[in-house]
Parts: structure tokens; sequence; C-alpha cells
């Protein structure tokens, strides 16, 4: 490799050991953020269904431990948990979609020449009002989950 | 992987709120469950959400640890441990599907 880039990546080695402060360095949009909560969202689903598969399987010894467990989680805080989980999906997924849709199609944006004030293609208006729609439909989703689990 | 995971995980989330039954509570009861354990459209959508959806968050947990200073100092470490906690959930939830379908 070049000596001169050999230079450049030893004065600039990747960041590490920052799962979360990146987000919120300089300079912090929303699409940033979007990607932290893409990933807390993700880790939460992740020990949710960890939990999830080992509940469920009380079903096998059952009746009892089974009617004894969902006594057990059958209260204020787990329902809050579970609406948490219902947010988390529907934001992971929505974003996720427009994720995808900038990896797989032309949402991304045309490549142009970085002119000052040097504004990425990649975060163009389309994915920008895909974002909102991600919000958008966490929050109804969050309405949604609170008429199916408070049944209001 | 992601398309499985979106179609298994909506017929889940409806089978819990309308489809089927009369709302949420009533999804959880043990007649309501084990009816639909037993029938062989759920015990397929159940198998491919949990193969899905857990291979899918491990991978993401493994590349979030990998990220990191720590994990990217011991990524066979990391990548073997992913491997063994989705054994694990995958071998458990099989047992639960295969036994609440045989009439355990």
């Amino acid at each position: 490799m070049d000596s001169a880039v050999v230079a450049i990546e030893k004065s600039n080695p990747p960041r590490r050991g920052t799962p979360v402060l990146w987000a919120f360095r300089p300079p912090v949009h929303l699409e940033r953020l979007a990607l932290l909560a893409q990933r807390v969202s993700g880790l939460a689903i992740l020990v949710y269904l960890f939990f999830h598969i080992f509940v469920t399987g009380t079903v096998t010894e059952g009746r009892g431990a089974w009617e004894s467990t969902m006594d057990t989680l059958s209260n204020p805080l787990m329902h809050l948990g579970e609406w948490l989980v219902v947010v988390a999906v529907t934001f992971h997924a929505v974003n996720g979609i427009r994720v995808l849709l900038l990896e797989l199609t032309p949402l991304v944006g045309r490549p142009a020449r970085p002119d000052y004030p040097y504004e990425a293609q990649s975060l163009g208006r389309g994915q920008h009002s895909l974002l909102y729609v991600a919000m958008l439909m966490t929050s109804l989703a969050g309405l949604a989950g609170i008429v199916i689990l408070w049944g209001l | 992987m992601i398309l499985a995971i979106f179609v298994t995980l909506g017929v889940h989330l409806a089978t819990h709120a309308f489809l089927g039954v009369a709302g949420y509570e009533d999804s959880l009861t043990y007649d309501s469950v084990i009816g639909r354990y037993r029938a062989l459209s759920t015990m397929l959508t159940l198998g491919v959400l949990l193969v899905a959806a857990s291979y899918h968050g491990l991978y993401g947990l493994r590349n979030i640890v990998l990220e990191t200073r720590w994990g990217a100092q011991r990524a066979r470490l990391v990548s073997t441990a992913t491997g063994l906690l989705g054994i694990v959930m995958v071998v458990w939830g099989m047992r639960t599907i295969v036994l609440t379908a045989g009439g355990s």
C-alpha cells in the first residue's frame, strides 16, 4: 500500500469502542439517530425474543404451568413492556424497509459533484420522508397497541 | 429472510389480536394456545419465524459487538457465542412446537 495512504490511515484509525456516542457527534442528523434507534430497538426485540421463547415453552408442561406463568406475567408493568415491544418492532420494521430501499433502489440519489455546502446525496428528501413515515407508523402502532393491550 | 420475518410475524401478531380470537387476552388462554399450536399452518409459521428472527437478531448483535474494540479483538469468540445462543433458542423453540403439536 502507498506509504502516504498508510500514514493517513494510521493518523485516522477507525473509531471503535463507542457503540452509542458516535450518534451524537456532530454533525447530528435524524438519520444517525434513526440508526441508533434501529440498533437499540433491534437489541430490545432480541432480548424479548429470547425470553419469549422460554416463557412460551411452559405450555409444554400443561395447563397449570401455563396459567401460572400467565398469571405472573399479567400485570401493568409487563403490559407496558409488551407495548414497548410493539413500538420497537414497528419502528425497526419500517425503518428497515427504508434502509433496504436505500440499498436496492435509486432512492439514495444520483452521484453529484461535492460542491459546498457538501450535502450528502444519500441524505436526500426521498429517504428522509420515509423516515417520517416510520415515525408516523410507530406512533399509530403505539396507539393500536394501547387499544389491543388495554382494550381502550 | 427479511420477507419471511415480515410475513410470519404479521400472521403471528394477527393471531394474537383479531385472527380467530376475540382479543389479546383470549389468545393467551391455554385452550386457544394449544388449539393454534396443533394447526399445521401455525407450526410452519412459528417454525419459520423462530429460525428467521433468531438468525436476524443474533447476526445483528454479532455485528454490533464486532464494531466495539472489545468485540473486534475477540471476533471468533463473538461468532461462536452468538452461534451457540442461536442453537439454544432454535432448539428450545422447536421443542415447544413439536411437543405441543404432539399432544404433550
